[in-house]
């Protein structure tokens, strides 16, 4: 049986959510920076078991500077929520708790995963110095230019999904 | 004909379509999205696959905006409303492509600004703090040589009052220099970092311009001969005897540039010249140049040779870290004047640069004056008495080495201490003329006993003059001490005269 579900990728411009996608679904990746407006949507179906699989519809959000401004249109019947954040830009997670807040607030019980992305750019040491003084538990490091990590968040998620019903 | 028109327009622009609960289309209008009757909409882009939810849900209406229906052949950006019918959904579809895609193209703009600014900001923050550890790094480092350079100076020194054969005298004569060059070096480096950190000021006094020139044309003049050149001076005749400024910082930029000449000049000569180039109320604007007949400066090595840790390649591998250069160039900032280079390979070089000082009025010039020669008449010990000292000192190198220097001159009698828990109550339980203390001590440290000392209620305790030493001889570390209540403090490396200079000039007054 397959079902769909409607997964948001949320978070700061430039942190890399398209490029997720990107690399998830087609297995490519750029260095130019096209900044989103509004929303693309793309899908790609995932194989959980040899019965199952869910087709994912990727909401891919334009960046905003704080998560109030993201319109509330584009929220609506989302399943699982993706908040990716830049590893390489302190603005990007500094306020990630009240961010994660909002979106609690918004999406109440949806599943939600945070994911660092750009860790590419970063040595782990300080990687781990930075989210341990910044105080960030995440759930995902990701690297969209390297595909580091990217399946384990989109396939993490699709078992949450699928568990959720 | 209008109706015709407008519905021709809005074709291009607008679609309408009626879907029912499953997401069938049941009818539409427009060309935007090409679909068909019966078609389920879910299959045509993964937009509509979301529907099912909204479908569920009680609202009448919705819109979503900038939402991006690619579909292969042409980029569609459209405005999606929807409105609940009893038939089922109706959606319209505005197309706003063009309009999106400039908006597109601002916030593409803006975004990357941002960003930019955002990673030079970072980027400048990380240097800085590279930079300043770097400095820190320098400075505590010069300070840990201090110590055993006092030493090897300090026994030079003794050695060279033991009788000694001529081959021994040479080998000392060459120790002897190898440890001016280290200190100079060790000043210089420490200065430059000190320059770096923004913890090096000037301290402007009153002094003897004329003795100072006087002084470097004496030494350069011997140095000069020495190497076979010559060496000329001229200053101009408006050139004041008295002016205010940082007499150091200034002596250090000249000798600087007058030793990087003669290191470079093999043959020829070398000249300081002081020019006058105006007075201005109190203000005197003076030219300072020394040339050389050096080999010269390519013009494309020029602009790096004030650079730190630059040196030109020489043929003979001159000693020297190049360090001068870079050191001018940031003590003639801090005094506001910048050093200039005219040079030319196989024409020489001339270093030079401007500089203005204060004139002082008559008046406060002289009372000063009195105090310095004051000062420098009663330097020396007087023959016959002697002095009692109380020397604290923990490590042992340096304490040999003190307790030497002080020994020779015969005037003192030394009573000494390595631990300065001691300190109290020894000098209490004696009388003495004068303590010499480390700074840091174990257990404690030289300022806090000064302190303690100074709080006294007998007067000859709460009045004895105390020196200190230290190797760490930042300028505010320094005041601090001498707020703590200490006479005066040496910056460890300091030699025999410097010492007895201090003690004397304490004793007598
Ligand atoms: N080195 C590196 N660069 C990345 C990575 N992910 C994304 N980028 C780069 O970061 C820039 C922004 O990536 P996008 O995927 O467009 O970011 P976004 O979050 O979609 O940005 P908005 O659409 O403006 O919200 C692009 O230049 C990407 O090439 C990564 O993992 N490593
Ligand atoms: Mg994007």
């Amino acid at each position: 049986m397959q079902r769909s579900k409607k997964v948001v990728i949320l978070g700061h411009f430039g942190v890399g959510k398209t490029s997720l996608i990107r690399r998830f679904v087609t297995n490519q990746f750029s260095d130019q920076y096209k900044v989103t407006i509004g929303v693309h949507i793309s899908k790609k179906v995932v194989t959980l078991s040899a019965e199952e699989s869910i087709s994912m519809i990727l909401w891919d959000l334009e960046g905003t500077d704080s998560l109030d401004q993201v319109r509330d249109a584009y929220l609506l019947g989302t399943h699982g929520v993706i908040f990716v954040f830049d590893v390489t830009r302190p603005s990007t997670f500094q306020q990630l708790n009240s961010d994660l807040k909002i979106v609690s607030k918004k999406l109440p019980e949806r599943p939600l995963l945070v994911v660092g992305n750009k860790k590419d750019l970063v040595s782990e040491k300080d990687l781990n110095e930075l989210l341990l003084s910044h105080n960030i538990s995440h759930d995902f490091l990701t690297s969209a230019k390297t595909g580091d990590t990217v399946e384990d968040v989109f396939l993490n998620l699709a078992t949450l999904l699928n568990t959720d019903a | 004909m209008l109706d015709h028109y407008k519905q021709d327009y809005n074709k291009q622009r607008q679609q309408f379509v009626l879907i029912d609960q499953l997401g069938l289309v049941l009818e539409y209008t427009g060309i935007l999205l090409p679909i068909k009757k019966g078609q389920n909409l879910k299959e045509l882009h993964p937009f509509f696959e979301s529907l099912d939810a909204l479908l569920a849900m009680p609202n009448p209406e919705f819109s979503f905006y900038c939402v991006h229906l690619d579909l292969g052949t042409e980029d569609l950006i459209a405005d999606i409303d929807m409105v609940r019918k009893k038939e089922g959904m109706l959606l319209v579809i505005h197309d706003l492509t063009e309009h999106y895609n400039s908006y597109q193209a601002v916030a593409q703009a803006r975004n990357e600004s941002i960003i930019n600014e955002e990673l030079i900001v970072l980027k400048n923050t990380e240097l800085e703090e590279r930079e300043r550890f770097k400095n820190l790094f320098i400075q505590n480092f010069s300070h840990e040589l201090r110590n055993p350079l006092m030493s090897s100076m300090a026994i030079t020194q003794i050695l060279s009052d033991t009788s000694l054969s001529s081959e021994q005298e040479q080998l000392l004569e060459v120790l002897r220099d190898s440890n001016t060059h280290l200190k100079l070096l060790l000043e210089d480096t420490l200065s430059i970092s000190m320059i770096a950190s923004g913890k090096l000021v000037m301290k402007n006094t009153l002094f003897n311009l004329h003795k100072m020139l006087d002084l470097l044309s004496f030494t350069y003049k011997t140095k000069a001969k020495a190497k076979g050149l010559q060496f000329t001076y001229k200053a101009a005749k408006q050139v004041p005897e008295y002016v205010e400024g940082d007499r150091l910082r200034l002596y250090q930029v000249l000798t600087n540039l007058l030793d990087n000449a003669l290191k470079y000049t093999v043959k020829g000569s070398v000249s300081l010249t002081v020019g006058f180039n105006q007075q201005w109320a109190n203000k005197v604007h003076l030219h300072f140049e020394v040339t050389d007949s050096g080999p010269g400066i390519p013009e494309d090595k020029q602009p790096t040779i004030f650079e730190t840790f630059s040196q030109l390649a020489s043929p003979d591998k001159q000693q020297g870290t190049g360090l001068g250069l870079a050191l001018v160039k940031g003590l003639l900032a801090l005094m506001d004047s910048t050093i200039v280079l005219h040079s030319a390979t196989g024409k020489g070089s001339t270093f030079s640069f401007d500089l203005g000082l204060k004139v002082p009025l008559q008046s406060a010039m002289q009372q000063q004056i009195d105090i310095g020669s004051a000062a420098t008449s009663r330097k020396m010990g007087s023959p016959g008495r002697k002095y009692k000292l109380l020397l604290v000192e923990d490590d042992e190198r340096v304490l040999t080495v003190l307790f030497k220097m002080l020994m020779d001159s015969d005037q003192f009698y030394i009573d000494v201490l390595t631990d300065g828990g001691e300190v109290l109550e020894t000098v209490i339980q004696n009388e003495y003329d004068l303590i010499l203390m480390d700074i840091n001590l174990p257990n404690t440290r030289g300022d806090h006993i000064t302190r303690i000392i100074r709080d006294f209620p007998f007067k000859n305790v709460k009045q004895l003059p105390i020196i200190g030493m230290t190797a760490y001889a930042y300028e505010d570390h320094m005041q601090a001490y001498k707020e703590a209540g200490m006479n005066t403090v040496l910056a460890k490396p300091f030699d025999k005269e410097e010492l007895l200079q201090n003690i004397f000039m304490l004793l007598h007054s």
